[in-house]
């Protein structure tokens, strides 16, 4: 159960969103690689969290959603019909915005939660515990308060448990949406650390809007933009190092350096 | 600066003697001047403390608030006024109708009062026989059996309004609401007609029946409203795990809703508990102790108030004010045991779930 799955590749091709009939994305063409850590930026309402939530089909959930194209996990289509939802997050973990632990559950239970909801079969429970939290870098913080509530810890605590509890699933890839918008600067460098240890054994893609984020911990950037009613598309996607330090395009030179957005 | 008597741990609070009796002076003077003006002139007192009292409690209020902030102040006295005017208006005649009920029903109380029937009690037979037993035995079985189908059906109803995406889901909505307006007596009517066309005989289960549309739409709207309450982040959180939708509902949503789903329960208990036409209408009296309510006419706590109330006999009153002591006392032990459930439960689930995981 422990053992840790290699990483997969992940990447889309010309996913196109609609809620209704607007149309908020058009045409994205991503490659996640394996062990890479890539930052989607750009300013709000470009569609980026969108486009992380293609990623897993959480996206399906909203009832106006509609989309077009593929996303590829190690090759296989996730929207195909070898696959379905419930498959895909399990292989595809996500964090969320804001903290969201189980309120009724205590710590451990809230990393098992998600093989226990999945359905899957719990080998060693404490073990799995142990590990989980380790390597959300939250074990020394909680190891003798697993059984309180999760509700009892600070945000960033909390945070890092929702981190935890996704790395209980094992999941190939791991999306974060802004996991660090809502915390201290301590948690976000913890966070951060956490992420930089997860890529030796996982894909992972963050949305952030924080610039020196991006640049510390990704090895690649995608510069995600929507101008007036228009959907939003990817407008320069490269190495962190490039995007930062030589975009090619100015609408990217001038959102890297806080001219816009 | 002069030296404060202790350390000032709440600063905003500071002593001001001259406010304190200005505040005092405000709050007795209004009552102790229009005592004088009802003694002296006759006027209705019910009238004279909405009309001589209200007033002048406000005016006071108003100078010692003008007094101190200003026009403000005023707002703020009037406030204060009037929340505290109206609530203890409710708190009174609340406490009066448990008083009376308490003081009253108390002199019927007994334990015999608690555990027999009436089988040999006439109008004129004294307290010391006879008692409730049978009604309280009725009220809790048809009561019971009710609420083990209203209850289950009620919360599945809101779970179809809360959960699915249906396009039906107004229809239902709108049917809840309405029903929940329906007057018990109607439903009473409709299950007796249904007696009478089918020929059964007045008993414990068409009482059920006949609360049943009482207790369902209550229901369904309070858990309705503990369902939307639970934040959608913890059912995405769920779903991101790889939960099926009905894993998320019964191992998330459903836990994090439970306080308010009790409350669901003990808002349907009290909506149908003190039902007394469609009981009358449908069960019947009997004097006599039914274990069975497919078959015969059953006692409950209300028709007993009811059918004592309207005897002319003393001893008969007392009785009618011992059950409803007893009807209030029912409802007490019921919400109580409901609360301790709804929390000694969430505290057990952990020692189990370590077990399990082992």
């Amino acid at each position: 159960m422990n053992s840790l799955t290699k990483a997969s590749t992940l990447s889309s091709e010309d996913i196109s969103v609609w809620f209704g009939q607007r149309q908020v994305l058009s045409d994205v063409n991503l490659t996640f690689p394996a062990n890479k850590v890539t930052a989607l930026i750009g300013p709000s309402g470009c569609g980026k969290s969108t486009f992380l939530r293609t990623l897993n089909r959480m996206h399906e959930l909203i009832p106006s959603a509609g989309l077009s194209g593929s996303v590829f996990l190690d090759g296989e289509d996730i929207y195909g019909e070898d696959f379905d939802a419930v498959t895909v997050r399990i292989k595809i973990g996500m964090v969320f915005q804001k903290p969201n632990p189980f309120p009724t559950m205590s710590i451990k239970d809230n990393i098992l939660s998600g093989l226990r909801l999945s359905g899957r079969k719990i080998g060693n429970a404490e073990e799995l515990v142990e590990t989980s939290l380790r390597r959300a870098s939250i074990w020394n913080e909680v190891k003798d308060r697993l059984n309180d509530q999760a509700i009892s810890l600070s945000g960033g605590q909390q945070q890092r448990l929702c981190i935890a509890r996704s790395l209980a699933m094992d999941p190939e890839v791991l999306l974060m949406d802004e996991p660090c918008s809502a915390l201290d600067p301590g948690s976000t460098r913890r966070i951060e650390e956490t992420i930089k240890e997860l890529s030796s054994s996982m894909t992972i893609v963050i949305v952030t809007h924080n610039m020196q984020q991006a640049q510390r911990v990704s090895d690649q950037t995608a510069f995600f933009l929507a101008d007036d009613n228009t959907p939003g598309g990817v407008v320069e996607f490269g190495a962190t190092e490039q995007i930062f330090n030589g975009p090619i395009d100015q609408r990217t030179n001038d959102y890297v350096n806080g001219h816009f957005g | 600066m002069s030296f404060a008597p202790r350390p000032a741990i709440q600063p905003w609070k500071r002593a001001n003697n001259s406010r304190r009796l200005q505040i005092i002076l405000a709050t007795l003077l209004p009552g102790a001047l229009s005592f004088l003006i009802v003694s002296s002139a006759s006027i209705d007192p019910n009238l004279a403390l909405i009309a001589i009292f209200l007033p002048l409690q406000i005016i006071a209020a108003g100078i010692v608030g003008v007094r101190a902030y200003g026009k403000r102040g005023f707002g703020d006295a009037l406030l204060v006024v009037l929340t505290t005017f109206f609530s203890a208006f409710v708190l009174i005649m609340l406490l009066s109708v448990l008083l009376s009920v308490l003081s009253e029903g108390s002199k019927a109380i007994s334990l015999q009062f608690l555990t027999q029937n009436n089988i040999y009690v006439s109008n004129t037979t004294s307290l010391d026989y006879g008692g409730v037993a049978h009604a309280l035995l009725g009220t809790v079985l048809i009561v019971g059996v009710t609420t083990i189908v209203a209850v289950p059906l009620g919360i599945a109803m809101s779970v179809y309004l809360t959960q699915s995406q249906s396009k039906l889901r107004g229809i239902v909505r709108t049917v809840t609401q309405a029903l929940s307006g329906l007057p018990s007596v109607v439903s009473g009517l409709f299950v007796l007609s249904v007696i009478g066309t089918f020929g059964f005989s007045k008993s414990g289960i068409f009482g059920s029946m006949a609360l049943f549309p009482l207790m369902l739409p209550t229901v369904a709207r309070v858990a309705e409203e503990a369902l939307k309450l639970v934040p959608a982040d913890l059912r995405l959180a769920a779903l991101a795990l790889g939960a099926p939708n009905y894993k998320a509902f019964f191992q998330v949503i459903l836990p994090a809703a439970k306080s308010g789903l009790v409350t669901a329960l003990l808002l349907g208990l009290a909506r149908v508990i003190g039902e007394t036409a469609p009981l009358l209408l449908t069960v019947n009296v009997n004097n006599g102790t039914s274990w069975n309510p497919f078959n015969g006419p059953m006692e409950t706590l209300p028709a007993y108030v009811y059918g004592y109330l309207s005897s002319s006999f003393s001893s008969s009153h007392q009785r009618a004010w011992g059950a409803a002591l007893v009807l209030l006392l029912l409802v007490a032990v019921l919400f109580g045991a409901a609360r301790f459930l709804g929390r000694a439960k969430s505290m057990k689930s952990k020692p189990t779930k370590q077990k399990a995981s082992k």
